[in-house]
C-alpha cells in the first residue's frame, strides 16, 4: 500500500531516485564525517555550480560537464594542499569562491534564460527526467560499488593513514579514488537537494550514525537509514504541504539528528 | 642477509638535519633499543625505515629491498607509531583494529575470513585482553589500547616489528611486565625488533642491542656498554641520575606485594 503521495509518476521517478541518491549519500557520509571531510564537501558542491555553468554556457549536458570540473576542482585541492604551499582550508575557500565566480560570470553571458538555475541550486527532484533517473541511478550503483570494494582499505586509511601505508595499503590511490567519488556523489545529488544544501546530506546522516554506532558496518547501516528516511518523509511533506523538497528533505534530516542527540543524552 | 641495514643516512626535515650520517647493520631475529633525548631524532629514524621519510642521503636496506619494495609485500612491518590519535567515538572495535592488522596480508579486494579472526583473537589473547574484544577501542585506557595496537602491529605476522614509545600510557609497574612481554614475542616468533625509548635505564636489561640517538649516532652496541657516563653526557646533557634495572625489578616487586 503506497500512500497517495507516491500514487503519481512524477512522485515515484523522485522516489526511486531519492532513494538510490540517498544510499549513495548515507554511505559517503560516513566518511566524510570520519575523515572531517565536511568543509571540503561543501566546496566541492558549491564549485558543481561552475561546472553547471560551464554546461549552460557550452551548451552540454550540464551534470556531465559538472562532472568533470567538479572532480578537477577537488583533485586541485588536494594538490595545492600536498604541495604544501598553502593551508586545505585556505585552498577549499579560494575554489570555492572562485568557482562560484566563474558560475555566475558564464550565466550572465549565456543567451539562455529558460535555465533552471533555481532547480540546480535548491534541487528539483520532482521535475527529474527520465534521462536523469537513468544517469543518476546508474552513477549511484557504480559509486556504491566502488566504495564497497575497497571498504576495508578506505576504512582502515580513514583509521589511520600511516599505519595502513605500512600494511601495503596504496593510501593515496584510496584517497584520490575517494574524492573523486565524493565529488561525483555531489552532482548527482544536486538535483535532489541542490548545491546549496547538498553539505547537509553528506554531514547529517553520518554525523546522527556516529552518534550511536561501535562498529563501521553498523554506521553505514544507521547513516544510510537516516539518509533514507528523510528523502522520503521529505518528499511526503513536500507533496502533502506544498513545500520545496530539498528543504523538507534537509530539515527532515536535521530533525532526526537532533532527536538522537538528544536520545544520547539522555542514556 | 640483514634485516635492517642503513648506510650513511641523513634526513632533513624542514631544512633541519634530523639524522646525520646514520650506519646500522641489524641481524634478523635481533631487538634493538634506539634511546636519546625527545626531538633526537628517533621517530625520525623509524620513519625511514618504513618508507615514510625520505634520506636526502644514504640508503636504507630491508631484506636487501628498499622501503617502498618492501611495504607492497604487504606484511614486512608491523608498527605501533608513538600516539594513534583516535577519537573515543570512532566505530571501531577492539576487534577490527586487531583485524586491520591483516588486511596488507589479505590484499585488496578480498575480504579477511574465519582464519583471520582467529588468528587476531591469538594475539588479542597473548597481550591479555581477549575480554575486550567488542568493547569500542575509543574507551580503553591507555594501556590497554596500546595493547590492542601492539596486537595489531602482530596480526599480520610481519617480520620486522617497529615500535615507536610502545610504553607511553602505561604506568611503570606494567612497563616491567611490558618489555618481557615484548622479549617473549621477539623470542618466540624471532621477529626482529627496533624499538624507540627515551628511557634507556629500563630496556637496557631487554633489548639485545642499543643505539643512543641524538641527532646522530653516539653509541652502538651491547646494552651494558651505553650505560656510560660519556655517552650518558653525550645524548642528555650533564647531571644524569641513573637508575639500574635488571631483569627483575626489585622495586616492581615490592610494590607489587604491597
Amino acid at each position: 500500500m503506497m500512500p497517495e503521495a507516491f500514487s503519481a509518476y512524477f512522485m515515484q521517478k523522485a522516489l526511486l531516485v531519492g532513494v538510490m541518491i540517498s544510499l549513495l549519500a548515507g554511505l559517503i557520509s560516513v566518511f566524510v564525517v570520519l575523515r572531517k571531510m565536511s568543509f571540503i564537501g561543501a566546496g566541492i558542491s558549491h564549485a558543481a555550480f561552475g561546472g553547471v555553468a560551464i554546461g549552460f554556457f557550452a551548451g552540454l549536458n550540464p551534470v556531465l560537464t559538472s562532472i568533470g570540473y567538479t572532480v578537477a576542482v577537488a583533485l586541485g585541492i588536494e594538490f595545492v594542499t600536498r604541495k604544501g604551499k598553502v593551508s586545505e582550508d585556505a585552498s577549499i575557500g579560494i575554489f570555492f569562491a572562485s568557482s562560484m565566480a566563474l558560475g555566475v560570470v558564464l550565466i550572465s553571458l549565456s543567451k539562455n534564460y529558460t535555465l533552471d538555475l533555481y532547480g540546480y541550486l535548491f534541487g528539483n527532484i520532482l521535475a527529474i527526467t527520465e534521462g536523469e533517473v537513468m544517469l543518476s541511478v546508474v552513477v549511484s550503483v557504480f559509486v556504491i560499488g566502488i566504495i564497497l570494494l575497497f571498504l576495508k582499505e578506505i576504512f582502515a586509511t580513514t583509521y589511520n593513514e600511516e599505519i595502513a601505508l605500512v600494511s601495503g595499503i596504496p593510501v593515496r590511490a584510496i584517497n584520490t579514488m575517494f574524492l573523486i567519488a565524493l565529488a561525483v556523489s555531489i552532482v548527482i545529488s544536486m538535483k535532489i537537494v541542490g548545491i546549496i544544501l547538498i553539505s547537509a546530506l553528506l554531514v547529517i546522516p553520518g554525523a546522527t550514525a556516529q552518534l550511536f554506532a561501535k562498529n563501521l558496518s553498523f554506521m553505514i547501516a544507521a547513516s544510510c537509514g537516516v539518509a533514507v528516511v528523510s528523502t522520503v518523509a521529505g518528499l511526503f511533506l513536500s507533496y502533502e504541504f506544498d513545500i520545496a523538497p530539498g528543504g523538507a528533505i534537509v530539515l527532515t534530516a536535521t530533525s532526526i539528528f537532533l532527536l538522537a542527540l538528544f536520545l544520547k543524552g539522555r542514556r | 642477509m640483514k634485516a635492517i641495514e642503513i648506510n650513511n643516512l641523513t634526513v632533513t626535515l624542514k631544512g633541519k638535519e634530523a639524522l646525520r650520517n646514520i650506519s646500522l647493520s641489524l641481524d634478523e631475529g635481533k631487538f634493538i633499543g634506539i634511546v636519546g633525548p625527545n626531538g633526537g631524532g628517533k621517530t625520525t629514524l623509524l620513519r625511514a625505515v618504513l618508507g615514510l621519510a625520505r634520506p636526502a642521503s644514504g640508503t636504507i636496506r630491508i631484506f636487501g629491498k628498499s622501503p617502498d619494495e618492501a611495504l607492497k609485500s604487504g606484511s614486512v612491518f608491523g608498527y605501533l607509531p608513538q600516539i594513534s590519535k583516535i577519537s573515543p567515538d570512532f566505530p571501531v572495535r577492539v576487534i577490527d583494529v586487531v583485524m586491520m592488522g591483516r588486511y596488507g596480508k589479505v590484499g585488496m579486494l578480498r575480504w579477511p575470513g574465519e582464519e583471520d579472526r582467529k588468528k587476531s583473537l591469538e594475539y588479542l589473547a597473548m597481550m591479555g585482553i581477549e575480554d575486550l574484544r567488542n568493547v569500542p577501542f575509543g574507551q580503553l585506557s591507555g594501556g590497554q589500547q596500546q595493547r590492542a595496537s601492539i596486537a595489531r602491529a602482530l596480526a599480520g605476522e610481519p617480520r620486522i616489528l617497529v615500535l615507536d614509545e610502545p610504553n607511553t600510557g602505561i604506568d611503570v609497574i606494567g612497563q616491567e611486565d611490558f618489555y618481557h612481554l615484548l622479549k617473549g614475542l621477539q623470542k618466540k616468533f624471532q621477529i626482529t625488533t627496533l624499538m624507540a625509548s627515551h628511557d634507556i635505564g629500563a630496556i637496557t636489561a631487554y633489548v639485545d642491542e642499543i643505539a643512543c640517538l641524538n641527532n646522530t649516532f653516539h653509541y652502538q652496541g651491547s646494552p651494558v656498554g651505553a650505560l656510560n657516563e660519556d655517552v650518558l653526557t653525550n645524548l642528555y646533557g650533564k647531571n644524569v641520575d641513573l637508575l639500574m634495572h635488571t631483569d627483575v625489578c626489585e622495586k616492581c616487586e615490592r610494590l607489587r606485594r604491597t
